[in-house]
């Protein structure tokens, strides 16, 4: 991690910002550009056409990966995508927000997608409603960057295959497994952003990810499959590199050699005990989505839906809303590391932070960008503005949200030890969500049936639903720090245009008594 | 003919031949604008114009490729250069197929719409503005998107093939909801041009089923028998579409594992087709491999009649790879007149305007579950009656094809990215709601 570089030298910004000199060698040196420049050149253009306040991102992202079916390589991709995406507010007779991106990084460039950006917030102008007001945030000049050992740029291909390869090598000498689809990425994320108001920071941001799945089959047509459950995460390749999926090759394809041999689950309500790798999907949809302060307001009315948490703004409730039984706090935290959506200043320029959503059961608080904090009496941002890539608008993103853990000491084998009638879930598997955030269902990776205390047998064709407000009313075993895990999604869809977040949510396991479980199979 | 398609594709496909490689070169010249309303104002506006080269590269067997937005002689070299050492240092893949070589496609001038390429930014807010105004009108919440595109896409390899192809296409959605949170409606239209995206119509729609989707009365969740809106109807047929694989289906991990191209298992009147020279369906006539689109049928005469194949499966299994498809056209032999005909057939049943968050159960099953949303209406004795909770629903698009009660003459091009689907109202019966749904 790099920081405080207030004073940085000029070349020393450039190069750090990925757009002098490429990481990777190039034919022949780029022209330089110096990007201050070019920021510049849009917050001043952006002003002499009439925009009160105008920031501006540079970004280059960078997408690679390796794919393999069996013991082969199926794909093997590059892909980046650079330019400038430029913002303005414009206050005439009326407020507007207007955006203009170009792939091409140059002052006259930078200059004319600034103009266009104020010609469509004019095009955009008209009563408004709900009056724009920037919440005060301090003036930042900084560099942040994603702590790692090994940039997976730097891995050869070959390497990551051969990981995968080897995967293959060890799965397949399981009975009945016959195929697999592997996948290592990488994410690079290089964002410069620069504000009218005098902001100047440039981040780099790495995500990783890894994985298999492997698919079991039988003479009478039958089919299962069974995916690892390593997490991607905001690290370098040592995160893929020293994780157990090669040790746990043989083990995942035992798992769905026996999911496929298990009996169906029963349709009936019973405890479920849920690993992280199964949980932090669930607190996603049903507390990382319905607290998201624009969409509570009706602002992805159209696309991603509303949410049941809007009636805590409109009577006055925050704070007394009662989300979940007293031993459920949920906080948010962009500062976690290792979290998919970690950074250190969001897309408005705001510093991360880490606050509760949820505290004792009761919801006390949303996720807000430098325009949204006045909508309910905050003063501050939040920090959860982000854009996907140069020319996606900025808007309000998930940050990690996680279950803080227990400081009872509970593990998965103390609730299995704890229930009479239940059934044990790893890993995540299929997953909907109604548009308000109240009914959800979802699936997993491996199912175990409990019986008096103990694990009696593998099930299959396992699916949970239940609506948000019971389900979190009926945690009453939430395991202790130790036992907590980070997992997430590289992509995470909302707005239109759609964009992808990437994001983590923590948890360590958790007991929910009587939920409705039901068999899919027809 | 898109030049500077062809003139960056040359200079990459130079870049490869200098290597010795085999090259195919994709460019994609794309140009969107977008306006966003919500909470009855506008929020965010936008366009950005982009030119993404892509190239894949191969040594032998061994292949990569990648992708940039930098079209200066610099970037397309470093391009090359980088895809060169990811194919050189990929293993071997037994499954490549070397590039295509010359291959003639009909043009298709019905996907461009030269007005709409001008991708005017004062016509998209005008639609915004004329759907906030009606809604205002009726004191009614309204929300919605206003998207339009140009694209001119370039195709070469290194064994001759040359095409291009462009197009334009727009969409508008909206979501309108009652003052009093307990009505939500939904329209939307997607067209080649953009004059044919009628702002203030699409919001009428969405405020009229507003209205009528007002106070919902809960019944219970079962089996009902359902009229779908070509929404619904495409969200499922997505899904259809993604399981009828045929190397899946070889391969024993398939509904068509079991159920085999040509078996009589479906209605005798459902017809499912591709066709991008369809006028109601304009799409490319090639893929990104250069493999022709040409006409096919998927479904017909009560059978699945092809399944995807791949180019290296299709020479595997000696089927014909029949390409990535972007167009889909469901119809039926022997339509209703209209909605009402379908309706007036059922004497317990269920309207659905729209499907929402839909995700696989059991791809054996092609079993899905999702949510209905922004109007479910109830039919009793051939009538619509009023408005009904929401469902969550665990069933699949097969209902669609095996329990058909009906579907309408007229098909509608459903709102969708970068796929065109054109979907009729489709009744069918026998469809699982499995559980309800507290959302409005």
């Amino acid at each position: 991690m790099f920081r405080g570089a207030m004073g940085m030298r000029r070349r020393e910004f450039l190069v750090a910002a990925g757009l002098v000199a490429c990481a990777r060698p190039a034919p022949r040196a780029p022209r330089a550009v110096r990007i201050e420049d070019v920021l510049q050149s849009a917050l001043d253009a952006a002003k002499r056409a009439g925009a009160t306040y105008a920031d501006a991102r540079v970004v280059r992202r960078r997408d690679q990966g390796v794919a393999t079916r069996e013991d082969h390589v199926v794909d093997v991709h590059d892909d980046e995508s650079y330019g400038i995406g430029v913002r303005v507010l414009v206050v005439d007779a009326s407020q507007s927000w207007g955006f203009s991106a170009t792939a091409n990084v140059d002052e006259a460039s930078a200059a004319r997608a600034a103009r266009r950006a104020v010609d469509i917030a004019r095009a955009d102008a008209g009563p408004r409603k709900r009056p724009i007001v920037l919440a005060e945030m301090g003036v930042h000049r900084d560099k942040w960057a994603t702590p790692m050992e090994i940039d997976p740029f730097d891995v050869p291909i070959a390497e990551k295959a051969a990981l995968l390869r080897d995967v293959w090598r060890e799965a397949q000498r399981v009975k009945g497994v016959k195929y697999m689809d592997g996948d290592a990425r990488a994410v690079d994320e290089r964002k410069t952003f620069a504000s009218s108001e005098g902001a100047l920071i440039e981040q780099r941001v790495v995500r990783v990810a890894g994985g298999y799945a492997v698919t079991a089959t039988d003479d009478a047509g039958d089919f299962v499959s069974r995916a690892h459950e390593l997490p991607p995460m905001q690290a370098g390749w040592e995160h893929v590199a020293r994780s157990s999926l090669v040790k746990d090759a043989r083990k995942i394809a035992e798992d769905a050699a026996e999911k496929l041999a298990a009996p169906t689950v029963e349709t009936r309500k019973r405890d479920l005990i849920l690993a992280p790798s199964n949980l932090w999907l669930v607190i996603h949809e049903s507390i990382g989505h319905s607290t998201e302060l624009d969409r509570a307001l009706g602002y992805e009315a159209n696309f991603a839906g509303t949410s049941f948490a809007t009636a805590a703004i409109a009577s006055g409730k925050i704070g007394t809303l009662e989300y979940a039984r007293d031993n459920v706090t949920v906080f948010a935290d962009k500062t976690t590391p290792g979290g998919l959506a970690t950074c250190g200043y969001d897309d408005d320029g705001e510093k991360t932070q880490k606050w509760n959503l949820i505290e004792k059961g009761k919801l006390v608080s949303f996720q807000t960008t430098r325009d949204q904090a006045a909508w309910i009496g905050e003063k501050r941002s939040r920090g959860c503005s982000y854009a996907e890539d140069f020319s996606s608008v900025p808007f309000q993103r998930m940050p990690n949200v996680s279950l803080a853990p227990s400081e009872r000491d509970a593990s998965i084998e103390d609730m299995i030890a704890a229930t009479d009638d239940g059934v044990l879930i790893f890993g995540d598997g299929s997953w909907s969500i109604d548009h308000q955030r109240y009914n959800f269902q979802f699936g997993g990776q491996m199912f175990y049936e409990i019986k008096s205390g103990k694990i009696s047998r593998a099930l299959r064709d396992v699916a949970y639903q239940s609506n948000t407000i019971e389900f979190w009313h009926a945690c009453d075993m939430i395991g202790s720090a130790k036992h907590f895990e980070l997992h997430g999604s590289l992509v995470d869809g909302k707005g239109e245009p759609p964009q992808s977040n990437a994001v983590s949510h923590g948890c360590s396991p958790a007991r929910f008594r009587n939920v409705n479980v039901l068999s899919t199979k027809r | 003919m898109s030049a500077r398609g062809f003139e960056i594709a040359d200079r990459l496909l130079a870049q490869a031949a200098k290597m010795g490689a085999e090259a195919r070169v994709v460019v994609r010249e794309h140009a969107m604008g977008h306006v966003r309303f919500a909470a009855s104002e506008l929020t965010t506006a936008g366009d950005f114009d982009t030119t993404t080269a892509s190239i894949a590269i191969a040594f032998g067997n061994k292949h990569a490729s990648a992708e940039t937005n930098q079209t200066t002689d610099d970037a397309l070299a470093a391009l090359a250069a980088r895809t060169a050492t990811l194919a050189r240092a990929a293993p071997e893949d037994p499954e490549y197929l070397a590039p295509l070589g010359p291959t003639r496609y009909p043009r298709n001038a019905r996907a461009w719409d030269e007005a709409s390429a001008a991708l005017d930014p004062t016509a998209r807010a005008r639609a915004a503005r004329e759907a906030i105004a009606l809604a205002d009108s009726r004191a009614i919440v309204i929300a919605g998107f206003v998207q339009s595109h140009r694209t001119e896409t370039t195709i070469a390899t290194s064994a001759g093939l040359r095409a291009d192809h462009r197009a334009t296409w727009s969409q508008m959605t909206a979501t309108a909801r009652t003052a009093d949170g307990t009505g939500s409606g939904w329209s939307g239209a997607n067209a080649t041009s953009a004059s044919e995206i009628r702002g203030a119509e699409i919001a009428r729609d969405a405020c009229d089923r507003a209205e009528r989707s007002r106070a919902p009365r809960k019944i219970d969740p079962g089996r009902y028998t359902v009229v779908l809106e070509p929404s619904c109807v495409a969200s499922l047929l997505a899904h259809y579409v993604e399981a009828a694989d045929a190397r899946a289906a070889d391969q024993g991990r398939s509904y068509f594992s079991s159920h085999r191209v040509g078996d009589a298992i479906f209605d005798p009147r459902v017809v499912l087709r591709s066709d991008p020279l369809d006028p109601e369906t304009p799409g490319c006539p090639f893929d990104d491999e250069g493999v022709a689109l040409d006409p096919t049928t998927w479904i017909e005469s009560g059978a699945p009649k092809n399944l995807y194949s791949s180019r290296f499966w299709a020479r595997k299994s000696g089927r014909n790879a029949t390409g990535s498809r972007s167009t889909w056209h469901l119809s039926s032999t022997s339509a209703a007149p209209d909605a009402n005909a379908l309706v007036a057939q059922i004497k317990r049943g269920l309207v659905v305007t729209r499907f929402w968050y839909v995700r696989w159960l059991d791809p054996k099953q092609i079993l899905l579950t999702g949510l209905t949303r922004d109007g479910v209406f109830l039919i009793e004795d051939g009538k619509v009656t009023h408005a009904v909770n929401n469902f969550r629903f665990n069933d699949s698009p097969l209902k669609m094809f095996q329990r058909l009660v009906g579907m309408t003459q007229q098909t509608w091009r459903t709102p969708a990215e970068d796929t065109i689907y054109r979907a009729p109202i489709v009744a069918c019966d026998d469809f699982e709601m499995s559980s309800g749904s507290d959302a409005i």
